[in-house]
């Protein structure tokens, strides 16, 4: 029999609600029981809606999406039973579901200023690396000269990475937090630019010469046909810089912070607080999905020109 | 009123050492209000032709002119379509229009601009999709828009590249009719320069017919198309006169390509 669509979504939801009685119904291993387990029964409940709400608004996605949550599902089924049960792996650093969502429950509010700070951070960095690097990559990309000149120095600069600057970063910049945004800039500007730069190559260069028929003068050629005709680019690019803006910052966090998600870690992991270490994890994981999904957004909306139905 | 005067126009490509003559001592004048094809195989140069009069190539010799001013470079007396490229994807049928003609035409208010972008889209009837991007459009509804947004432009001269080379013939016929409409019902006839590889396009819709051969790309014969305007199309496809035309410029073209085949195989006979 072949495994339909509802099926699959059936068996995930029977998982993840399986899961959820089981934490109820059988004691946790003595080494991980915690005062309560009703955020981690309260997490689950919240993947169940998420679950349902994103079959019922994107019909079309079911297929992958009832295999992304079966995943999810089975993980924490095991998760739940290995070591939250079982406990079969070391109980001290290999900490059961139900211990790291109390976590949650307890560090709400350290963690939910954790997320602000680090997301203000990356996102003043990220802003600037955008308003720099894609006019300067437009106008590089536009005029061979520059390209010839500014392509061997980025190449040798742009490999590096953006933490190595930190120590000087600290030295000279006032705050952690203006020495961070100044790190995700370098860190996201090198990928963005040559994103712009190589937007700007792989226009049709008959849509070039439509442009030049219109006789545009060159700032209204770059904003009006160079951005729109890179831009496909340019997100490419972007995706990559975000990626590195989120190991900059959370490097940078765990080396030098006071606050945020990679101090978080790097604070509880100092104590040997292996819960609150998962915890951390996780919350980085739900940020970046969130952060990631946005850009997705924000992305095809952009684009929405190119494949337009 | 405009003219357009090539005058002694010469262009050779330089590939790895060879050296590729694209169109050797061209020479043609076209009256004002006048259609003029430009009817070869592909190869002979006409559309490189038809970019150095748009001023998006420098010829190595010879100067065209509009209106008796030497062209330099790009600029907006000059209206044109490609064969499917004349229109940004990023923008939509609307904002394609308007941006075209925001800088052309001297000063205008946006009221007015936006107005004169819905006269020409509802012309063309494709009112109902302004909001489209031309990715959403079909390949003949495309060239509608690109045809409305030139005839918007107003320029003093029309450039068209192939531009329903890439159209199924039903739809070709129907561009033509449209474009004829249009162009007759101005006030004025703008000066067209036309390029197609298509015999009955030329003969239908031009007031002469430049025969170009390649090889060096040389125009080999000017024809005039006789016939009175409006044309039609049933009448003409029956008369004599147009099927003589016709096959005259059939057998120049296709002298030359069997003489160009002859040539290629004669090479490669030696090598």
């Amino acid at each position: 029999m072949r495994l339909t669509v509802k099926h699959e979504a059936g068996i995930a939801g029977i998982i993840l609600l399986a899961t959820i009685a089981l934490t109820i119904a059988v004691p946790d291993a003595p080494s991980q029981v915690v005062s309560s387990n009703s955020a981690f029964i309260a997490a689950i409940a919240l993947l169940i809606v998420l679950f349902g709400a994103k079959i019922y608004l994107h019909p079309k996605s079911a297929q992958s999406t009832a295999d992304v949550f079966l995943i999810i599902a089975v993980v924490l089924l095991l998760w739940e039973v290995l070591l939250g049960k079982l406990a079969l792996l070391d109980p001290f650093i290999f900490p059961g579901p139900t211990r790291v969502f109390r976590v949650f429950e307890i560090d709400w509010q350290q963690m939910l200023a954790g997320v602000i700070s680090s997301l203000e951070i990356l996102s003043v960095g990220y802003a600037i690396a955008l308003v720099a690097a894609i006019p300067v990559g437009l106008y590089i990309g536009w005029r061979k000269r520059l390209f010839d000149a500014a392509y061997p120095i980025a190449k040798a600069v742009s490999p590096i990475p953006p933490t190595v600057y930190l120590p000087y970063a600290i030295v000279l910049l006032p705050t952690f937090a203006a020495s961070s945004v100044f790190l995700i800039f370098i860190g996201a500007f090198w990928p963005i630019l040559v994103g712009s730069v190589y937007g700007v190559f792989s226009i049709d260069p008959r849509l070039i010469n439509s442009a030049r028929t219109l006789d545009l003068p060159e700032s209204r050629m770059i904003r009006r046909i160079l951005l729109p005709a890179a831009m496909p680019t340019i997100f490419s690019g972007a995706m990559i810089a975000l990626i590195m803006s989120f190991i900059t910052l959370t490097v940078a966090e765990m080396i030098a912070a006071t606050s945020g998600l990679g101090w978080y870690i790097q604070y509880h992991h100092q104590f040997a607080n292996y819960d609150n270490v998962i915890a951390g994890m996780i919350l980085i994981t739900v940020v970046v999905v969130a952060v990631m999904y946005l850009f997705d957004r924000i992305q095809a909306h952009s684009l929405r020109w190119q494949n337009a139905e | 009123m405009a003219t357009i005067d090539l005058q002694n126009i010469s262009m050779i490509y330089g590939v790895n050492g060879t050296r590729h003559v694209a169109l050797e001592s061209v020479d043609l004048k076209i009256r004002d209000g006048e259609f003029v094809s430009l009817l070869g195989p592909s190869g002979c140069g006409k559309s490189t032709l038809i970019d150095i009069v748009a001023g998006l190539k420098t010829p190595g010799h010879g100067t065209a002119f509009i209106d008796d001013e030497p062209v330099t470079g790009p600029g907006t007396d000059r209206g044109i379509v490609f064969q499917d490229y004349s229109l940004f994807p990023w923008m939509t049928a609307f904002e394609n229009i308007c941006f075209a003609i925001e800088h052309t035409n001297g000063k205008q208010t946006r009221r007015e601009i936006e107005e004169r972008t819905e006269t020409y889209l509802d012309l063309i009837g494709l009112g109902a999709y302004k909001n489209a991007y031309p990715n959403t459009l079909s390949g003949g509804m495309r060239q509608r828009v690109s045809i409305a947004r030139m005839f918007a432009m107003n320029p003093k001269v029309f450039l068209m590249d192939e531009p329903f080379g890439a159209l199924d013939s039903l739809n070709r016929i129907y561009m033509q009719d449209t474009l004829l409409h249009l162009w007759s019902g101005g006030e004025q006839h703008k000066t067209v320069l036309f390029v197609t590889h298509d015999v009955d396009e030329a003969l239908q819709l031009s007031d002469r017919v430049a025969v170009m051969t390649p090889s060096p790309g040389r125009i080999k014969e000017v024809i005039e198309v006789p016939f009175s305007r409006p044309r039609c199309r049933k009448t003409l496809a029956g008369s004599a006169e147009y099927n003589t035309l016709k096959s005259h410029l059939l057998s120049v073209l296709y002298c030359e390509m069997l003489d160009e085949i002859e040539r290629q195989t004669r090479f490669k006979g030696l090598a």
